[in-house]
């Protein structure tokens, strides 16, 4: 177990490097074809040159190679690479603000969006899928396929801005002429976007909305997989054995079909980290997804940089994690 | 006929029922309905600095602009100068000006905002090495090359500005680089404003909770990207802002905004998302504020090409263009044609004065054959910045001018902002460019010599005329800034005739506000001007 653990983190580092490169090869790229981003500050107006070149300089942007298109600028990415590993600093964005700094500005508001998709979509998604799943072809099951269906097939930009359109400013507008809700209802959770003064509330229908598409898939995966495994040789014997129908579904049925179901939620976690990209556009939650949507419409590479070689570190770990997760859950899989 | 003159008619009350309603908006302190109390939740973007020396963006002017105050303000009706903590700045020859200020005013820490206060804000901000994006509006004090200098690589070999020379505690003088008679105009600008000395000590630490000399300081620091909450200053000693409070909600797309609004989250939106124009308007009717904007674009003609060196080609571009249509096809209506190169809000703007500005496919023919005609089977380039909306509206002028005078065009819309901004410095344009300007100041000049002025920074064109430059140095060295002006109109008759760039359009204000806004007050220079808006009190 501890080898595998081992092997696995040595793995990270030629992925992060990889990833590094890419991302710095393209954002050099970016700029040497579409010129000096400090320019872009100054807009119509053009600046004096002593100005420019100091800001220039100040953002990083004075290199060069910055300037002769397709050159990989090896030179300048051994500098990043020592700025971060050795100094911790990944640089600063076009406002002059340190990425570490906007990165834990930006953190907490999608770890907790995360933490309701997460959460909504496990909860929701897998009682869903067992109580279609044990009542295959009954009413319920078909209201669970065609729902899902529905939410699967609808884009989460699409189903971001209908519900903001739709729950947050319409039904919201009726709630809130309502005296006998409560503020934090109708104030803070039918809400079109994220409120500092709901730091919670206010991120329940994002979340959700983050979580739908992955509750769909959840719940037909959960279905499928208790199908399968209540036919299966050790669930008969358990009822053979005679336990009792909550222990055969809840301790040996269910914890087998959630192998498959675990594996998905986990890689869920990065393409969650993907749809919070457009979800907190859309809510406008001031986290790491609507702070990567800005720094790449602007060009800040050290942002880009940054930010998404942290999000490639959580995607690895929660993998990892996922992999352990398995020899939990199924003791035939073990680690050597 | 009977319809259009119905229209104007129609149009005509309709102006005179805004100015009516929106007449109570200025300094009327009296006014009973005009109440203060309460706390205003306005839309904002993320600033980029909240320092006067940094902060050049919108978002950064709209809290700067509450939280500081600089020499004069501007007339919210009419854009005149008016001293705010000046006593007084006056000139000779319009080139040294000595300016008196008011005593007793404080920042917020407590340090007096004296003639120091101006001079350190003025010379933080141009030199070089400190990085200020406001640095640009230095240019004009004596001593700016030394503090800034503009060859390539050069170092600084002064650190403060030599023009700028305390007199005594309240009195300075400012030393320009060539005499100057809208300077009282241009020091309104945030950039202008004073600082403290404990806010260059540590700029970055001031930018974060802003240390200022307003009606109104920080309740906290500055929550990035969600939230700046500003409170009435109990040191302020001016005429105190109408609200208690004033909330500045940040949002990173003016969509999430709009629903923010739509849902009673905002009292004040300054601007609306283009797609939404029409429904906001139908909508909020009466409480959505309309005015002619101040934002001007411009089809600039590479005049360092051979095809646009004679002005009747350039004419005949114009004449082929029907702005009208296309501001009513590609925009909702949301621009007003330009016949003129100054903002209809300024003083000494005319209709009319580019009489090549309106639609006329005959006399754009006849000047294109004088002119030699057009190079047979050269097509025309019309270049863009991608990414930008700018393509539809640029096909829509090809498409016009290919259907007048039968020349065909391509779009070069593939640059980057940047690099587009780039190519624009080194002119390396090959056909017709779009562009932009936007005042610096509420003075006619700034439409005129940052653009096509000999050598000026903004000069993409390459235009150079000689008795053009010699009218604005008139103006420039006038006794005052209505003495200035006739030079001025003279100077920019002569673009009407040469056309280096092609007017367009100006942008249109689009701004709504809530039902719990009382007076909503929209500054002709500073746009919505929060402090002075008031809430409906129960």
């Amino acid at each position: 177990m501890g080898r595998y653990v081992i092997r696995r983190l040595l793995q990270f580092i030629p992925t992060v490097l990889g990833t590094m490169f890419l991302l710095h090869y393209m954002t050099s790229l970016a700029i040497q074809f579409s010129g000096n981003p400090a320019r872009a500050l100054f807009g119509d107006r053009t600046p004096p040159p002593a100005l420019l070149q100091a800001i220039t300089e100040r953002l990083g942007y004075d290199n060069p190679c910055l300037d002769q298109r397709g050159n990989p600028c090896f030179g300048l990415f051994l500098d990043r690479l020592q700025n971060i590993f050795l100094h911790f600093d990944f640089g600063v964005n076009l406002r002059q603000r340190e990425v570490t700094e906007l990165v834990a500005d930006a953190i907490p508001f999608t770890l907790k969006l995360l933490v309701i998709a997460i959460v909504f979509e496990a909860v929701v998604g897998i009682a869903a899928g067992v109580l279609a799943g044990l009542r295959g072809g009954s009413f319920l099951d078909y209201t669970v396929k065609i729902s899902t269906v529905f939410v699967i097939s609808v884009p989460i930009f699409v189903l971001g801005l209908v519900v903001r359109e739709f729950v947050g400013v319409k039904l919201g507008n009726v709630l809130r002429g309502q005296d006998w809700i409560p503020d934090l209802i109708s104030v803070g959770v039918f809400t079109p976007g994220f409120k500092a003064d709901y730091p919670f509330a206010s991120l329940i229908i994002p979340g959700m909305v983050l979580g739908a598409v992955s509750l769909a898939t959840t719940a037909r995966l959960t279905r499928t997989s208790i199908m399968e495994n209540i036919r299966a040789d050790y669930v008969r014997t358990a009822k053979a054995k005679g336990l009792t129908n909550k222990r055969v579904i809840g301790v040996h049925t269910l914890r087998n079909s959630l192998i498959p179901v675990i594996t998905f939620l986990g890689v869920d976690i990065g393409a969650a980290m993907g749809g919070a990209v457009v979800t907190e556009t859309i809510f406008n939650v001031p986290g790491i997804g609507r702070l990567v949507t800005m720094s790449a419409r602007t060009g800040e590479s050290s942002v880009v940089i940054g930010v998404v070689t942290m999000l490639v570190l959580v995607v690895l770990i929660a993998n990892l994690l996922v992999d352990l997760m398995y020899a939990v859950l199924d003791p035939r899989i073990r680690y050597e | 006929m009977r319809g259009k003159f119905l229209k104007v008619a129609v149009a005509a009350t309709a102006t005179a029922m805004l100015a009516t309603a929106c007449g109570g908006g200025g300094d009327d302190s009296n006014d009973s309905s005009g109440q203060s109390g309460g706390t205003l939740r306005v839309y904002n973007s993320e600033p980029a600095f909240l320092t006067p020396s940094g902060g050049d963006d919108e978002p950064s002017i709209y809290v700067l602009r509450q939280l500081y105050r600089g020499l004069v303000k501007y007339n919210a009706e009419t854009s005149a100068v008016e001293m705010d903590l000046a006593e007084s700045i006056e000139s000779d020859d319009q080139k040294v000006w000595t300016i008196k200020l008011k005593s007793g005013y404080t920042f917020d820490n407590g340090e007096p905002v004296n003639a120091d206060a101006f001079i350190r804000s003025w010379n933080f901000a141009a030199y070089a090495p400190n990085t200020q994006n406001n640095g640009y509006f230095m240019k004009r004090i004596a001593g700016i090359k030394d503090v800034s200098p503009e060859g390539e690589g050069a170092e600084p070999t002064a650190k403060e500005l030599s023009g700028l020379k305390k007199v005594d505690d309240l009195t300075f003088t400012v030393e320009l680089e060539a005499p100057f008679s809208g300077f009282p105009t241009t020091v309104g600008y945030v950039g202008f404003f004073p600082m403290a000395q404990a806010c260059v000590d540590d700029i970055k630490a001031c930018s974060e909770k802003p240390i200022g000399n307003g009606p109104y300081k920080m309740d906290g620091s500055w929550q990035h990207n969600v939230a700046i909450n500003l409170v009435r200053s109990d040191t302020w000693k001016g005429e105190p802002g109408k609200p208690d409070r004033i909330e500045y909600k940040i949002f990173a797309d003016v969509d999430a905004g709009y629903a923010a609004f739509q849902a009673g989250e905002l009292d004040v939106m300054f601007t609306l998302p283009p797609a939404r124009y029409k429904e906001a308007k139908a909508t909020y009717g009466d409480r959505m504020y309309e005015q002619p904007g101040d934002s001007f674009t411009y089809v600039g003609m590479p005049l360092y090409q051979d095809d646009f060196k004679d002005k009747r080609i350039r004419q005949a571009l114009s004449l082929s263009i029907d702005r009208q249509s296309i501001i009513d096809a590609v925009f909702d209506g949301r621009f007003t044609p330009a016949t003129g190169f100054v903002a209809p809000t300024f003083e000494g703007a005319r209709e009319g004065v580019c009489k090549y500005c309106t639609k006329d496919v005959e006399k754009a023919k006849q000047l294109l054959a004088e002119a030699g005609g057009w190079p047979a089977g050269k097509k025309l380039t019309l270049w863009a910045n991608a990414g930008a909306g700018h393509d539809q509206w640029l096909q829509a002028v090809g498409d016009q001018i290919k259907e007048a005078l039968g020349i065909d065009y391509e779009l070069k819309v593939n640059l980057q902002f940047p690099e587009y901004l780039e190519t624009a410095d080194k002119k390396n344009f090959t056909g017709p460019y779009r562009l932009g300007w936007g005042p610096d100041y509420p003075f006619m000049e700034t439409y005129l010599y940052p653009l096509y002025g000999t050598g000026a920074g903004s000069n993409n064109s390459g235009y150079t005329n000689e008795a053009f430059d010699n009218l604005l140095k008139e103006g420039d060295s006038a006794d005052s800034i209505e003495a200035a002006i006739p030079s001025y109109q003279k100077a920019e008759d002569i673009l009407g005739e040469d056309l280096p760039v092609i007017p367009m359009w100006f942008n249109k204000v689009g701004a709504v506000y809530s039902e719990n806004v009382d007076q909503f007050v929209w500054n002709a220079v500073s746009d919505a001007d929060y402090g002075a808006t008031s809430l409906k009190q129960n």
